[in-house]
């Protein structure tokens, strides 16, 4: 029999506001633990929440970029439970009217086009960070109250493919708009996968595994591969396959069982009495949409459009948002676009690399590379010297002519001073004018190459050649 | 004469006038509240009041609150001052920021005596069932009656004249009915007028913070002080703050009350509706149009049901956070839910226990939509009911209740049919929101007994304007179980 794995994803993606969700205590990863807390966040008794504008602006921007519906009106829920990581025995969230509706992303996989179909977005705060010991527990509450979005795709992605390309793009949308660091390492992307198995052709759904943990897209990729299997196999070997929640181990290379799930626990979800429902005016909805930083999607667009950029290239820029934003800042000044890109995907590369560096840390700035590849541009200097060049400003961020001047490589392009030294090189060489005029055009080159260490290698050859031919088409 | 058993105005003249100071007054009510014998208070702050009141050398004029003696419910946080909301769970709860209208009454330089008994996290209306026991009624010498709560203190407080202004809050009926018990003017706004950041929840959604004053005229003066928006509390209003003391002994000519059909038709006690009716004729012997109409039976009789799913449902949702980890003391236990069940099983009284319960049964999935959504929708059918009334007249005007304050041996916080209506009538003002207060209409074997005055939405200026001249016809002005009972 044949199989067909239906997956669903959540996604939640921690905000990188100045504020909390609903305190004013600051948002930050790795500060010490309970330091980033005010009363709110422990939920003091009398304290109240109040709703971040600049979270509702990045939950507008990223629900408009998913293509989803806009709700004009701002409800929250308590979702209410008893647990240690909840200070105050209850999140805000968004149960029955999340801001977000019915969208989709588009993602490429290698048997083409697909739309992942995404049923909701909604805002909510992150909970406490628990680290469970032996015989303790410690809590840190610098997370509690963090802002969080949750988007929660519709269980129409087919494989670890689909998946990974899918989370590829929240990830990129996230981080492009602004709103999140997107890193699935230090955890301010989460994702939970939720996987069942049907024989192609049926409409029913299997039994759902959830699969948590999940801290890489390769791992997303490789844990729905291995549950497909695993769950395969379950099946076909008439063993049922239980409702449970299970996480990716790493080094094991496969999914492993947490815990057994029994009936869905009952949050008693009921409209935040101290919140009232916020009005969003369509000017406001409008504004967060209008001012939100630019997408891959758009970049790409551009590059290729108006940039006249290979795919391939644009590609490669936008792997990384801060390579992207470098290029677009570069690109302001008078140099080629395509040059620039060249320089950044290559050398500009080569150097993060070899340094574990990211871009955003690089001394170079972008009018500085400009202004390196203008001077190759307009032949003051080659392609050659200009990698000398690079190799100081790259450290340094010093002004290229100055540096090129420094090392003395600056091309002599003056007309006058490079047609002294050809005149010079004609009459020390009656031979080689000879020899041109018996047709040997070898000599030409033989008489660039005085001139060249007359001028000790700074006369443009392109003139300098351009100037002899012409010279001796005179005699 | 002492002038501890002046109204505000008449203190703050005097205060103006040099003839007393408030380091005088801040130590006659002291003594007066070590001397209380009605169980009112949780901390008097002796050393906190005299050192506020020794600061305060040159009066304000402008500044009705300058060197005024008060008291505040311990449910609201008060900076490094104990606040336990008169609960075991916090019994040792020291917050580390005042609520708004603390803060604002610091900064208008009122002095705090003391903080207040309640029924256990403002749940009840008997003065029972806070930590520190029963609130006695301070007209009752026998100790026989309740003050009512769950205000209980502050209504004592006021009433015994240890202070003339106290803060209370009222979910149900918190301050406007002990205030009806205890001979006082209890007030609340409209819903979002004063600041709710720093009061201890019980259910938000109705939820106010309201006062005591010996007065209708304090409690107009007083409001400007309390009322505006507040950052921190997001249902707090932009609505300009009035001032609500302006025009206060305006004719009320033409002005149009309904009086509820039902409520008085539940009331037994004929000297109870004497009173009230007495008020009546005053009323339209000054010129205002009162007429009995008919609310609707049905409504009427839901109104408890309803305040008890939704009150409960929210309250078990906000105290949520007293689990015996992040506050209340620990009493052991080797998992999580151990020690959570543990903390609140010791942590709160029976009656808390049995809201709670209630709470959260009306809010289990296969429950919602019997109970708790079915009480929201009652809620909006009553609230219209009341909005509809309210398009055709000024005020709704009822007994605050339906007799003087019952014996502790007659009181019970179960549900029972025996005044269903009359005893649960002020409900209406928060389940719509709207600005209500109960004054003393007069005394019945020598007990107070209330009326209440419900108006629109911030027209509390109106409310207040009608409010007196019930009052002047009363002539029951600065009352005092002080004065009265020897």
């Amino acid at each position: 029999m044949n199989f067909e794995a239906v997956i669903g994803i959540e996604i939640h993606v921690e905000m990188k506001t100045k504020s909390k969700m609903f305190s004013s205590a600051p948002v930050a990863f790795g500060a010490e633990p309970n330091t980033l807390v005010n009363p709110v966040d422990i939920a003091f008794p009398g304290t109240m929440p109040v709703v971040n504008k600049q979270a509702v602006i990045n939950a507008i921007r990223v629900s408009n970029a998913l293509n989803m519906s806009i709700d004009n009106e701002l409800w929250f829920d308590r979702k209410n439970y008893f647990y240690a990581d909840l200070p105050k025995g209850f999140q805000i969230t968004q149960d029955k009217r999340p801001i977000g509706r019915n969208g989709y992303v588009t993602i490429k996989t290698s048997n083409g086009e697909k739309k992942i179909e995404i049923e909701r977005l909604h805002m909510e705060e992150d909970t406490c960070k628990q680290l469970h010991l032996s015989t303790y527990s410690l809590l840190d509450y610098n997370r509690a109250g963090t802002p969080l979005v949750e988007i929660v795709s519709r269980p129409n992605i087919r494989s670890g493919e689909e998946a990974m390309k899918y989370v590829e793009q929240i990830k990129s949308i996230v981080q492009y708009t602004d709103v999140s660091d997107g890193k699935m390492e230090e955890g301010s992307l989460r994702c939970d996968v939720n996987i069942s198995l049907r024989p192609i052709g049926s409409d029913k759904f299997g039994t759902k595994v959830e699969i948590k943990n999940l801290n890489s897209l390769s791992n997303v990729e490789k844990a729905i591969e291995f549950e497909i299997i695993r769950q395969q196999q379950l099946l076909l070997a008439g063993i049922p396959v239980d409702q449970e929640t299970r996480r990716f181990d790493e080094t094991r290379k496969e999914t492993v069982l947490m815990r057994k799930k029994t009936d869905a626990v009952d949050y008693k979800y009921f409209t935040e009495p101290n919140i009232t429902p916020i009005r969003l005016s369509d000017n406001f909805i409008k504004n967060a949409i209008d001012t939100c930083p630019e997408l891959a999607s758009s970049k790409k667009d551009r590059y290729m459009n108006s940039l006249s950029l290979s795919e391939y290239d644009a590609d490669i820029l936008l792997q990384d948002k801060d390579v992207s934003i470098y290029f677009d800042a570069a690109t302001k000044f008078k140099a080629n676009p395509k040059l620039l890109a060249n320089w950044i995907m290559v050398d500009i590369a080569a150097y993060l690399n070899k340094n574990n560096m990211s871009i955003s840390k690089l001394k170079l700035s972008p009018q500085h590379l400009s202004d390196l590849v203008l001077l190759i541009e307009e032949g003051k200097i080659s392609s050659k010297q200009a990698k000398e060049v690079f190799a100081d400003i790259v450290e340094s961020d010093a002004s290229p002519i100055d540096v090129a001047n420094k090392l003395g490589l600056v091309q002599v392009s003056d007309e006058g001073a490079i047609k002294e030294l050809v005149l010079e090189a004609l009459n020390e060489n009656p031979q080689s004018i000879e020899d041109y005029k018996n047709g040997k055009d070898r000599a030409v080159g033989f008489l660039v190459g005085q001139v060249m260490k007359k001028s000790h290698g700074k006369a443009n050859p392109a003139m300098t050649s351009k100037m002899i031919v012409e010279e001796l088409k005179k005699r | 004469m002492n002038y501890l058993d002046l109204t505000i105005k008449e203190l703050h003249e005097a205060l103006v006038k040099k003839e007393v100071t408030p380091l005088e007054l801040t130590k006659e009510a002291i003594k007066r509240a070590k001397e209380d014998t009605n169980n009112a208070f949780e901390t008097i702050l002796e050393d906190e009041a005299i050192r506020i009141a020794s600061n305060l050398i040159e009066p304000e004029e402008d500044n009705i609150f300058w060197g005024i003696p008060i008291g505040i419910k311990d449910n609201f946080s008060t900076k490094g001052i104990l606040t336990t909301a008169s609960s075991e769970i916090l019994k040792d709860y020291v917050p580390v920021f005042d609520a708004t209208v603390v803060e604002r009454l610091l900064k208008a330089k009122a002095v705090p005596i003391a903080k207040t008994c309640l029924d256990e996290l403002a749940m009840g209306g008997t003065g029972t069932t806070g930590h520190k026991g029963i609130t006695y009624n301070p007209f009752d010498k026998k100790h026989e009656r309740l003050a009512g709560g769950s205000s209980c203190g502050s209504a004592a407080m006021v009433s015994a004249g240890i202070a003339p202004f106290a803060l209370g809050s009222d979910t149900g009926d918190s301050v406007r009915k002990p205030a009806s018990y205890v001979g006082l003017v209890g007030f609340k706004p409209t819903w979002g007028r004063i600041s709710r950041f720093g009061l201890f929840p019980f259910a938000p959604s109705l939820d106010h913070v309201a006062y005591f004053t010996r007065s209708v005229e304090d409690a107009a003066l007083t409001l400007p002080v309390l009322a505006g928006r507040d950052f921190k509390d997001a249902t707090s209003s932009n609505e300009p703050v009035e001032n609500y003391a302006e025009g206060i002994n305006n004719s009320i000519n033409g002005k149009r009350i309904a009086v509820l059909k039902e409520v008085i038709d539940s009331i037994h006690d004929d000297k109870t509706l004497e009173l009230f009716n007495k008020t009546i004729e005053n009323l339209k012997e000054k010129g205002a149009i009162v007429k009995t109409v008919s609310f609707d039976l049905n409504l009427l009789e839901a109104i408890y049901p309803t305040y008890m799913v939704i009150s409960c449902a929210e309250a078990t949702s906000n105290n949520a956070n007293l689990d015996g980890i992040k506050f209340g003391p620990r009493h052991g236990g080797d998992t999580y839910q151990e020690v959570m069940n543990n903390a609140r099983t010791i942590g709160f009284c029976e009656l808390i226990r049995r809201r709670f319960i209630i709470g959260s049964f009306s809010l289990m999935r296969e429950n919602q939509n019997d109970l708790f959504l079915r009480a929201q929708k009652a809620r909006r059918l009553i609230v219209n009911k009341t909005n509809e009334i309210l398009e055709n007249y000024d005020f709704i005007y009822i007994p605050a209740a339906p007799g003087i304050a019952p014996k502790f041996t007659d009181s019970s916080d179960k549900l029972s049919t025996n005044y269903l209506i009359a005893d649960n009538i002020l409900v209406l003002g928060n389940f719509a929101g709207l600005p209500s207060i109960t004054l003393p209409v007069g005394l019945i074997d020598n007990m107070p007994v209330g009326a209440n005055l419900m108006g629109k939405k911030f027209q509390e200026k109106a409310l207040f304007n009608v409010a007196k001249a019930i009052e002047d016809g009363t002539g029951l002005y600065n009352l005092s179980s002080r004065k009265l009972v020897k």
